[in-house]
């Protein structure tokens, strides 16, 4: 009930400002100019060891309307991009992406011997456990079991199929979709088939300056570098859609947002200038990373969520607990994810943005401010539990019982290019300081902590000339070299290992773009590559695009990673949280980690999102028909 | 204007006379009639040329004197022809002209190719070249940098441009744009005169481009602030509709092709790069023909635009469809070789043949390093007066038409304007970088 009253209020604040436009549409209603086009495009991806994953089939139509300029407003339009996907993958390879995905499982048990297992519910039966009857084992995999072995670590089944077909571990409001809102993406209760619908108008002020606005559902761009979001965040991401690997145009969600600029153009220093706000009055959103069961689950974390809600609501057997070797069968509401706090929409909930902006001759710069929810899950340990072996409910400290949620986040950055001429290359440089991020922390009693990051790119681009090659046309070098610092960051060596925050303190991230064209820029090969310096990941992705003609474009290409993919850390199987039980020895302290290793489920962390799809190498193929 | 017409009219008629006084005064009417109104006593003519005359490969050797070796050669193997019309005086704006005969005697070259000294706005060196002076092809580039071109601001909108498989004539791609141009000094006609302020930069000119059609490279847009000093390299930035990012371009490979054309971002109007980018060596004063037409008199495509007003564009026929269907004018031209001053610049040289008149350069022909013909340029002048009603008396030469032709890979792209000279149309706002994140979607 509060949710539909908050949700009244939000469409509420849409009609209202639909209303408030009315005049301007009434006052400049003849029209200019009105556009219309949008394309056809089919993407099949063949996995290596999977096959088919993906066949989207996409349909865009892009509109806008333009009106004449009346008295002091100017510049008026109407744009609207609509957008309709089916992937034929839950379809065509159902044994893995669709209703028939998934099967019966069974969970290493090391007690046996190395490699050992149990059949789903036959592990140790704690004294409150849970019945098969009500979690059958069917349509679910090993959490992580396409990217590693459980290798004497913790492992939990998690259901595959969509969630009208399987509601295990559906998150409400978060990873919940069933089969048409996979097959269909757009199609949802968020009208996401409406891409972008905004009004842009400029207001002519009489000093000469300008307040541009653009109000409606839309991207917001923030910053100067390609790949990486630092100051970019303004906009969740869609990763379900190819991992980190699309243009983000095509992978930011677009949010209702009032975006207003100042714009004082040229001044006796400067040769422009620029004041905007940001107001993202939208219902909050955060990134889609993927539900378990699609193809793109960016670092397996909707499967480890899915897996965990699934322990929370119905129990299931956890591989190498008891004691690090027992596959261990647990009750229902004791360890996992009870619930996602999705963050409802309240005027306090929404989000605000500042950006200055200048041109100075071969400089450009601009200096950011961000007050918005991140868009990460954050997992929060701490709520009440049942004690596995006492029935009692209680907080218990370090148990690895959780709700998800988004906390707030203050960002204040900038970034800048300058023009070298003496070398003919661009640097671009952008950074953001962010305040209130969490991550998880295995040294805590609610197992995550909040740091202060820092967050960089520094890019190069520079175009040269290889005659042997091509004589009339150059080819762009773009590097960038992202990094993060994780300011508060905290780690310790325990009796079995590293334990606290298992993200690297200090990461760096490099890639390198070669692009060049030939026949007449209709055929461009290109080449990307992104190396993860921590995880020692790599990946490689070639393509070619050939434009047929101003209507077909083809593009064939491939996504390779090498190097190291999953990775241990401490997995909390030895937090102790249910002492004495729970206690290795006797001085073994309550909510106190030994630092147990083991790939689940912090490990995806220190692998990222390169690492953790070593397992993904791909062909892709697309046609796109541009009409 | 009238007045000077008048007076140089009669000067020009006392010629003789005005010879032996040889007082400042009299110099200068003299030298701005000769180079803004090189047609007032009397057309050129030529043995066996009349109006009306299509010059085709039957006929050609007898016009080899007055037409380019590499358009002689297109119509000698029967690519296409010249029909000849009547020469015109293509009069520039009579402020423009007031604002060379200010400066004049006030200019000079500075030390270094790509220094100038002492200019305002107007023709920067209106004389006459001479053989004599070994800058004189500089100053004759400096003619055309600072030439009245599209006047104080312009805009073409919309700018069709089609690559062309030459031996097919299969168009391979067309791209629809909007070019807009803005002088920030040298300014005579719009306010203000004769510089915009602020101007922090000391931007001697801006280009904005946008991207209409097709739908992979719409709403790419591209900005270009050109300083005064020649010596610096342009700022240009890019927005990619793609990215939704505006992205800060290193300039500096200017020889790069522009959106997969057959035009160098060099080649733009002629000439875009910097006066110290080449060395100029002034050739000769000729009289060839020249694409100068009347826009309103020509046969115009019906197929590629037409909009509420009617309006056409220029047609294409000939090899490959790589021709304009235009009528050429006997002219007075500066015959101009500019050879890079980097030596590993893929051209060895370009011959470009300056319109005495206007200062706008119809032809070029570009030579790889080897010194064989690699390129060619015609860009299409029509008298403004016989083109959109808006453009008449403007005194503006107007772009009509281009074709560049890669005669060594049988590929050509060719241009059709609409050129609007309308300060509306290109308010300074338009030209800064906000502008492009504004504008984007």
């Amino acid at each position: 009930m509060r949710k539909n009253t908050q949700n009244m209020k939000f469409m509420m604040l849409k009609v209202a400002l639909g209303l408030a436009l009315w005049p301007v549409f009434q006052q400049v209603s003849f029209a200019k100019e009105a556009r219309v086009n949008g394309y056809f495009e089919n993407a099949t991806y063949i996995r290596d060891g999977v096959g088919l994953s993906k066949f989207r089939n996409t349909l865009q139509i892009e509109a806008e309307k333009s009106f004449k300029s009346t008295g002091s407003l100017s510049n008026m339009s109407v744009n609207g991009t609509f957008r309709v996907t089916y992937d034929g993958v839950y379809d065509l390879n159902e044994d893995d992406f669709g209703n028939q995905a998934g099967g019966a499982i069974s969970l290493e048990n090391t007690i046996e011997g190395p490699g050992s297992t149990v059949i789903f519910g036959e592990g140790l039966a704690l004294p409150f456990t849970f019945d098969t009857a009500n979690h059958p084992n069917e349509g679910m995999l090993v959490l992580g079991e396409h990217l590693h072995p459980t290798d004497g670590g913790v492992a939990f089944g998690v259901p595959v199929r969509p969630c009208d077909t399987d509601s295990r571990g559906c998150l409400n409001g978060y990873l919940d979709r069933d089969i048409d809102e996979l097959r269909f993406q757009e199609l949802n209760d968020r009208l996401d088939f409406i891409r972008e619908l905004y009004f842009d108008f400029d207001l002519n002020l009489d000093n000469g300056n300008i307040i541009s606005t653009r109000l409606g559902k839309q991207q917001v761009i923030w910053g100067r570098t390609d790949l990486f979001r630092v100051l970019d965040v303004i906009n969740p991401v869609d990763y379900s859609r190819n991992n980190i690997y699309d243009e983000l145009e095509d992978i930011r969600i677009p949010m209702w947002i009032l975006k207003t600029d100042y714009r004082m153009g040229a001044t006796e220093t400067f040769d422009d200038l620029n004041l905007q706000l940001i107001w993202n009055f939208d219902r909050f959103r955060p990134n889609d990373l993927g539900q378990c069961g699609q193809p793109n689950v960016i670092l397996d974390a909707g499967c480890f969520f899915r897996g965990m809600n699934t322990l929370w609501e119905n129990g299931g057997t956890v591989a190498n607990f008891a004691g690090g070797v027992v596959a261990t069968d647990f009750g229902p509401g004791q360890i996992g994810i009870r619930q996602a706090e999705m963050p409802s929409w309240s005027l306090s909930n929404t989000q605000v943005g500042l950006k200055f902006e200048g041109v100075l001759g071969d400089l450009g710069f601009s200096l950011n401010a961000l007050n918005y929810r991140s868009q990460m899950p954050s997992l929060r340990g701490g709520i009440p539990a049942q004690n596995s072996f006492t029935g009692e409910v209680a907080a218990w400290p370090a148990l690895i019982a959780f709700d998800i949620h988004f906390p707030r986040v203050q960002l204040l950055g900038g970034s800048m290019d300058y023009y070298s001429q003496g070398i003919d290359t661009v640097f671009r440089l952008e950074a953001a300081h962010t305040s209130g991020e969490e991550f998880a922390n295995t040294l805590k009693e609610n197992l995550y902590s909040e740091s202060n990051v820092l967050r960089y790119v520094i890019g190069v681009d520079k175009n040269i000339f290889i005659p042997l090659l091509n004589d009339s046309k150059a080819f762009l070098f773009s590097g960038q070299i992202f990094g993060q610092h994780i300011l508060d960051h905290q780690r310790e060596e325990r009796l079995l290992g590293a334990a606290g925050i298992p993200d690297w303190e200090e990461n760096w991230t490099a890639t390198m773009l070669i692009k060049g064209w030939w026949m007449n820029d209709r055929l461009s090969p290109q080449l990307i590559v992104a190396h993860d310096v921590r995880a020692e990941a790599t990946a490689i992705a070639m393509s070619v695009e050939w434009i047929f003609s101003d209507n077909l474009k083809l593009t064939g290409g491939v996504n390779f990673k090498l190097g190291t993919g999953a990775r241990k850390f401490d997995d909390c199987r030895t937090c102790n949280p249910f002492s004495p039980f729970t206690a290795a020895f006797d001085e073994h302290d309550e909510g106190s980690t030994l630092g147990l290793q083991g790939f689940e489920p912090l490990g995806r962390f220190q692998s990222g999102p390169i690492g953790m799809a070593q397992k993904e190498d791909e062909l892709q193929f697309s046609v796109r028909y541009s009409f | 204007m009238k007045k000077l017409i008048l007076r140089t009219k009669i000067c020009a008629a006392a010629m003789s006379i005005s010879s032996l006084i040889a007082s400042p005064a009299l110099a200068l009417d003299e030298v701005i009639q000769a180079s803004f109104f090189p047609y007032a006593n009397s057309k050129p003519a030529f043995d066996g040329l009349s109006v009306g005359l299509v010059i085709d490969q039957s006929n050609v050797a007898e016009f080899k004197d007055i037409i380019d070796p590499a358009f002689y050669s297109f119509i000698e193997k029967g690519w296409t022809s010249i029909t000849v019309g009547d020469t015109s005086s293509l009069e520039l704006h009579q402020s423009y002209i007031d604002a060379s005969a200010k400066g004049y005697g006030n200019v000079q070259l500075g030390k270094e190719t790509g220094e100038i000294i002492g200019w305002q706005a107007g023709r920067p060196f209106p004389a006459e070249p001479s053989n004599e002076d070994a800058r004189a092809g500089e100053k004759l580039a400096w003619n055309y940098k600072y030439g009245y071109n599209w006047g104080d601001s312009a805009a073409i909108s919309p700018f069709y441009w089609k690559y062309k498989n030459m031996e097919s004539a299969k168009v391979e791609r067309t791209i629809k744009f909007n070019f807009h141009f803005l002088n920030f000094k040298g300014r005579v006609i719009q306010q203000p005169t004769p510089e915009i302020i602020p101007n922090p930069s000391d931007l001697f000119r801006s280009i904005y481009v946008q991207v209409l059609a097709p739908d992979d490279v719409r709403n790419t847009q591209l900005l270009i602030h050109r300083a005064a000093d020649d010596l610096k390299r342009d700022n240009s930035w890019l927005y990619l509709g793609f990215q939704r990012r505006v992205r800060r371009l290193a300039t500096g490979q200017v020889t790069d092709a522009f959106l997969g054309s057959d035009l160098m971002i060099e080649d733009f109007e002629g000439y875009n790069g910097r006066i110290s980018d080449m060395n100029w060596k002034y050739k000769s004063t000729r009289y060839m023909l020249m694409p100068f037409f009347n826009h309103n008199d020509l046969t115009l495509d019906n197929e590629t635009h037409e909009d509420e007003d009617g309006y056409k564009v220029v047609a294409f026929s000939g090899k490959g469809d790589c021709f304009p269907n235009i009528t050429w004018q006997l002219r007075k031209v500066y015959e101009v070789e500019a050879m890079p001053v980097n030596e590993s610049h893929p051209l060895s040289k370009r011959v470009h043949f300056m319109d005495a008149q206007t200062f706008t350069i119809p032809r070029t022909v570009s030579y790889d390093r080897k010194g064989t013909m690699w390129k060619t340029f015609t860009i299409g002048q029509t008298h403004p007066d016989h083109h959109l009603p808006a453009n008449k008396g403007s005194g503006v030469s107007i772009d009509d038409a281009f074709s560049m032709i890669d005669v060594q890979a049988n590929h050509c792209t060719t241009g059709q304007f609409k050129g609007q000279v309308d300060p509306e149309l290109s308010p300074p706002s338009m030209f800064s970088v906000q502008h492009l994140r504004a504008t984007g979607s």
